[in-house]
């Protein structure tokens, strides 16, 4: 070790004496103001490439939806028809796509040839443009429904079941199991005496099932997480249930949770479809993605065409929902690797 | 990891097995009926809910029990009635006795067809006082005593039937029943081996082929119920074998028409029914167009109108003008050519055309669909006139109505609802109808307790008579969902049915449509259409017999290339 | 164990009793009587329900059909299938649904874990964004859709399967249904399956295995399938349920008698038929009690620490 020299001449720093050794090499330590924990899921999110790509698909179809029947030439419910020679009246039902000049037309009742149809018409003679993004509209509805249905009801239930165990475990957990086995077109046709048939029925139909799935998923993580180390830590601290479940074991089950969210969302559209059998559901002429896929069904292999907009849209926005999940779970619960 | 792979590779192997151990049977036909010599290949559009005449109510049941066992009569090619197991028959004077003589008939298990095995039969449906018991009663068959044992439980023995041997058939009538004859080919009428009946567990009969027993074209080869496919072969004992061309029928239940389109290119079926959209397809495909028949179905479509105060803004819908209003803005054409567009008959009267013809002049009853043109129609002024009138005499002009229809029944039927609401509400402006879907079931159930405003709902002939539809609006009837009552029309109905015009046809005739023109002058109902079937039929097979009435298809006669 | 076992199964007898219950008194709310009436009086219509003793108070008529119950009878049909023992009718349709469903499941759960595990194992690369876009088409498009398009391509385009479904040729005739039913499940399983490998693949407790030397299969089937199966199993099991009762369009189009197209026709056929939304009722309820019960019992054998048995109870 080399001894260090005291000199007495006192030292001036001169701007020569201090330089970067080279560009490349530099490593400083980068210091962060204290952020929130939300602040930093933030930025998180938004640095993720592909939760922005979701975010943005889930955005645009919002806006189409929103403003997509607006800037239609044509109502949802609009019959398009016109009289022709003999003085009959007709409808441009089930025209495929066309844009006069560029394509389709061929095989078009000739009254409408010069008209557009981006996505074509249904059988009964409506853009099925405007439908589709009317439709998205009631369909984005029920996928928020669901989020929360899943979020606040789903997720408590399980998580409390699961936590507390033993006798609440088994009451809740037969509670599931009777209102998961009253068969739904039973309870909903019994529903539709006491309240009219419509949106706000189907969001209670909604109501008394779509939570279980997620109920269960939480119960599971529940179980796993709660004999941990650091839960027993929390408890030994004398940390109350509450702020255990909902403060320490909730974050480390965001994973599942996440991924149920997103696949309940199709099946909660779905549902609302299969609804409308007992005649509960968006009454017609309104429509939804799952009301549109059903048309679409009836004529798949004459009229493919109708059931490819509505599939295509509802495959979109779950791609979408699904790239930010995803993101919203890195950014939740971050990982050494993401970072 | 590795024993996951071991069941991967087991799965995929089951898998690769299946495929193949199959594969060979393939090719002995069991895959193509269609191919099978003289088999016929045929879609229902419904499973066949039963094969007991007591307590099948379906088109498809009848269908397939008409197949099996023969009535008295049969139907001909036009529809007329043909004696079967009956050789022939006498009326006594007063028309009110007829006296069918059997021939030698066979059921399939040997024993004879008596007259015995009818009296059981019917004695029973009027017992069990089911859906069709009232074929019996007296406003149709008006079989003697029928009404006390359907209605009041009166002793079955007392119904008017009686086989005095067993080769001969005594029915007494209440009154003289110009029609009787032909209600014979109807299934409600044919007979039951009482013998085998009795015999068989309770609530086994018609369940299997084992169960069940011919004495027709057919027997039954495989059935179970609940199944979607089913097949007949030939009945060698048939007493009119040799004029059965056809080894059998394999049923199968086809729920979609675009489904149905694809069976029939694939061959897999021979006869199929398609709907709109799928027609229209048909017709564009110069492969399908030759194969597109369009028959009728017989049923008809029509608006009722609730009128009680209870329904329809306070019973609203109590205003003859304002029914007018409504009946006059519906566009039937555009209706069946561009929402049904399967062949269906825009129609504007309350009997619907093609399926009841007078056997004096031999002129369909309602063959000039103009007679009501005054009343009923396409016609934006007229609607809008009769609006208001019915808004000065109810001192409002704005209505919600809700109408009501059953969404499993028919493709066309959600189009044809919201059709009817958008031609409604643009040509009578301050009228907003509202759908509402439901089940059948439902919508029966809302009519039958008079609990919606206007429905859209069908009646289907269940025999030759304009009677059919007529007797539906005297007052109480349980099919007058309405609750219109006029003593006119009762006195008129009453008059044709047991009456003064029983015995003299012509005057029945001409009553009926004095009759017919009261519900159409108040717009009791609105007809919209009447429906047909399109059906493919596959080339070389000839002779299949379509009827709206009874039994849609009847396969006696058919032949295959 | 077994007390625990025999326990959850007294419970499950007293959950079914309610269902019953709760079903036997909504099902007489619904709208629509029980039998065809369109053509009926209204005194025919009161004699008939007489007759099937609905005039009587519901618990004695409550009471009338448990007994008949136990006794294995489920009644006869009234609006659908009239007539038949509700047994006969069932037994096939439950035949059909289970082997087809069963199939449905087995593909589903196979593929989707491998697919899952691929994506996991390849995780960032193109393997992974495939196995993701996949899972997500799977969900939005209907099995129903999935199955015209294979009936489509491959019983009609390429005659090879048959076109409708055929009892005589059980196996063959069910691949394309069972097929079309297992993408659901398939692309469930494959999303839950990459997503929780992933997550366990970045806990510590598998770094510490991988720093001890454990790698490759040995680890994804120790360490981390093992503690991802938890929420696969959890997902799984209402699925199983779902499959094996039927799926209603599935089986319309390819004309199988199943139980999914069974509980819609008994609501809205001609009537509401009491007997079979009953039958069906109790049926998927104890499908459902029971598998739950199974999944419970196999969350203690996959994780030890779990014990869903109060302490007393093991």
């Amino acid at each position: 070790m080399d001894e260090v020299k005291l000199t007495t001449t006192s030292y001036v720093p001169e701007p020569g004496d201090f330089s970067f050794l080279s560009q490349q090499d530099m490593n400083v330590d980068r210091n962060f103001a204290s952020m929130g924990y939300w602040k930093g899921v933030l930025i998180h999110f938004f640095r993720n490439k592909r939760a922005v790509t979701g975010l943005v698909i889930v955005l645009v179809i919002t806006l189409l939806a929103i403003f997509g029947p607006l800037v239609s030439s044509y109502g949802y419910k609009e019959i398009v028809s016109a009289v022709n020679d003999a003085g009959k009246k007709v409808t441009a039902g089930s025209i495929p796509p066309q844009i006069p000049g560029l394509f389709g037309g061929r095989n078009v009742k000739p009254q409408f040839a010069d008209r557009t149809f981006l996505f074509g018409t249904d059988t009964v003679g409506r853009d099925l443009w405007t439908r589709t993004w009317y439709g998205a509209r009631v369909s984005l509805i029920i996928a928020f429904v669901t989020i929360i249905i899943d979020m606040i009801i789903g997720m408590s239930y399980g998580l409390i079941s699961g936590y507390f165990g033993g006798m609440t475990d088994n009451i809740m957990q037969r509670i599931v199991e009777i209102a998961n086995s009253v068969p739904r077109l039973v309870i909903v046709s019994v529903l539709a005496i006491f309240m009219p048939k419509g949106m706000g029925l189907v969001i209670v139909a909604l109501l008394l099932t779509e939570w279980i799935g997620m109920s269960k998923i939480a119960r599971a993580e529940m179980l796993k997480n709660k004999e941990k180390e650091y839960v027993l830590a929390s408890r030994t601290l004398g940390a109350r249930s509450f702020s255990i479940i909902f403060g320490q074991i909730l974050p480390n089950t965001i994973g599942p949770i996440i991924t149920q969210v997103m696949f309940s969302i199709p099946t909660a559209i779905f549902t609302e479809a299969f609804l409308s059998f007992v005649g509960v559901g968006i009454v017609l002429p309104q429509c939804s993605i799952g009301s549109l896929i059903e048309d679409g069904f009836n004529n798949i292999t004459t009229l493919p065409y109708q059931i490819l907009p509505p599939i295509i849209v509802l495959a979109l926005l779950m791609l979408g929902f699904n790239f930010v999940g995803d993101g919203l779970r890195e950014a939740l619960a971050p990982k050494l690797e993401d970072m | 990891m590795k024993k996951m792979i071991i069941f991967l590779m087991v799965a995929v192997m089951l898998l690769g097995l299946a495929a193949c151990g199959s594969s060979a049977p393939a090719d002995n036909g069991a895959a193509a009926p269609a191919a099978q010599a003289k088999t016929l290949g045929v879609m229902l559009g419904t499973n066949v809910m039963s094969l007991d005449t007591d307590l099948a109510t379906d088109g498809d049941s009848f269908e397939v029990i008409a197949d099996c066992i023969d009535g008295l009569m049969q139907m001909d090619a036009d529809g007329a009635a043909v004696p079967a197991i009956a050789e022939g028959y006498e009326v006594s004077e007063d028309g009110c006795t007829y006296t069918f003589k059997l021939r030698d008939a066979k059921w399939s298990n040997g024993d004879p067809v008596t007259a015995g095995d009818f009296v059981f039969a019917w004695r029973r449906i009027c017992q069990n006082a089911g859906e069709y018991a009232y074929m019996f009663d007296s406003s149709v068959g008006c079989v003697k005593n029928a009404d006390s044992i359907i209605y009041d439980g009166a002793d079955p023995a007392t119904l008017g039937v009686s086989a005095p041997d067993d080769k001969t058939l005594v029915v007494e009538l209440e009154v003289p029943v110009s029609f009787f004859p032909s209600l014979m080919y109807f299934p409600t009428f044919y007979p039951i081996n009482e013998k085998f009946y009795t015999g068989l567990e309770d609530g086994t009969y018609g369940t299997s082929p084992e169960t069940f027993l011919s004495n027709g074209a057919f027997v039954l080869d495989s059935y179970t119920p609940g199944t979607a496919s089913l097949s007949l072969k030939k009945n060698p004992d048939y007493w009119d074998a040799g004029r059965i061309q056809l080894d059998g029928i394999n049923y199968q239940v086809v729920g979609s028409s675009d489904n149905a389109l694809t069976a029939f290119r694939n061959n897999t079926l021979d006869v199929v029914m398609i709907s709109g959209n799928q027609v229209s397809a048909a017709e564009n495909d110069a492969n399908l167009s030759s194969n597109l028949k369009v028959t009728g179905a017989g049923y008809m479509w029509y608006l009722s109108f609730s009128q009680t105060e209870k329904n329809a803004q306070g019973g609203m819908l109590a205003n003859a003008n304002l029914r007018l209003a409504i009946s006059n803005a519906i566009d039937r054409e555009s209706l069946v050519d561009n929402y049904v567009m399967d062949g269906s008959l825009a129609t504007y009267t309350a009997v619907p055309p093609q399926f009841a013809a007078s056997s004096t002049t031999g002129e369909d009853f309602s063959a000039d669909q103009a007679k009501f043109a005054d009343y009923v129609g396409y016609n934006p002024e007229k609607a809008a006139a009769y609006f208001d009138d019915a808004a000065a005499e109810l001192g409002t002009d704005s209505f919600t109505f809700t109408m009501i229809y059953g969404n499993n029944e028919g493709d066309e039927v959600a189009k044809v609802a919201q059709a009817i609401k958008a031609q409604v509400e643009e040509a009578l402006p301050g009228v907003t109808i509202n759908l509402q879907p439901m089940t059948k079931a439902e919508r029966l159930d809302k009519m039958q307790n008079d609990n919606y405003d206007i429905a859209l709902t069908r009646w289907g002939p269940d025999y030759a008579d304009p009677m059919t539809y007529l007797g539906m609006w005297i007052t109480d009837n349980s099919n007058n969902y309405g609750f219109w009552s006029n003593a006119e029309y009762d006195q008129l109905i009453k008059d044709c049915t047991t009456g003064a015009y029983i015995s003299d046809y012509d005057a029945r005739w001409a009553a009926m449509y004095e009759a017919e023109t009261l519900v159409m002058q108040e717009a009791v109902i609105a007809p919209l259409y009447t429906k047909a079937n399109a059906n493919l039929i596959s080339e070389g097979v000839a002779n299949i017999e379509f009827h709206p009435v009874a039994l849609n298809r009847v396969y006696k006669n058919t032949t295959i290339g | 164990m077994a007390k625990y076992i025999v326990k959850r199964v007294g419970l499950a007898l007293i959950t079914l009793l309610i269902i019953v219950f709760l079903l036997f008194v909504m099902v007489r709310i619904m709208p629509g009587n029980p039998f065809p009436s369109e053509r009926m009086s209204a005194e025919q219509i009161a004699n008939k329900r007489i007759e099937m003793g609905l005039d009587k108070p519901v618990l004695v008529q409550f009471r009338d059909y448990m007994v008949k119950l136990l006794q294995g009878d489920f009644g006869k049909g009234t609006s659908l299938y009239y007539g038949a023992p509700i047994k006969t009718v069932l037994s096939t349709c439950v035949q059909n649904s289970f082997r087809i469903g069963g199939l449905a499941i087995l593909i589903g759960t196979a593929v989707g874990l491998l697919l899952g595990i691929t994506a996991a194992l390849n995780r960032g690369r193109f393997l992974d964004g495939f196995c993701t876009v996949f899972s997500i088409v799977g969900v939005c498009v209907p099995s129903y859709v999935f199955l015209i398009f294979l009936q489509y391509y491959f019983s009609y385009k390429i005659p090879y399967f048959p076109y409708f479904f055929d009892a005589n040729r059980f196996l063959f005739s069910s691949i394309l249904p069972a097929l079309s039913l297992s993408l659901f499940t398939m692309s469930t399983v494959a999303r839950f399956t990459r997503n929780e490998m992933v997550e366990v693949m970045d806990s510590d407790y598998v770094r510490l295995a991988e720093s001890k030397g454990i790698y490759g299969p040995r680890l994804i089937r120790r360490h981390v399938l093992r503690n991802a199966l938890i929420p696969i199993v959890t997902v799984l099991a209402p699925l199983i349920v779902d499959l094996l009762t039927g799926a209603l369009v599935v089986e319309k189009i390819y004309g199988i008698n199943g139980i999914g197209k069974l509980m819609v026709d008994a609501i809205s056929g001609e009537g509401v038929d009491y007997n079979y939304v009953l039958a069906l009722g109790i049926l998927y309820s104890a499908l459902y009690i029971g598998i739950m019960l199974a999944v419970d019992l196999l969350y203690g054998i996959l994780d030890p620490r779990i014990r869903v048995a109060a302490k007393g109870d093991a």
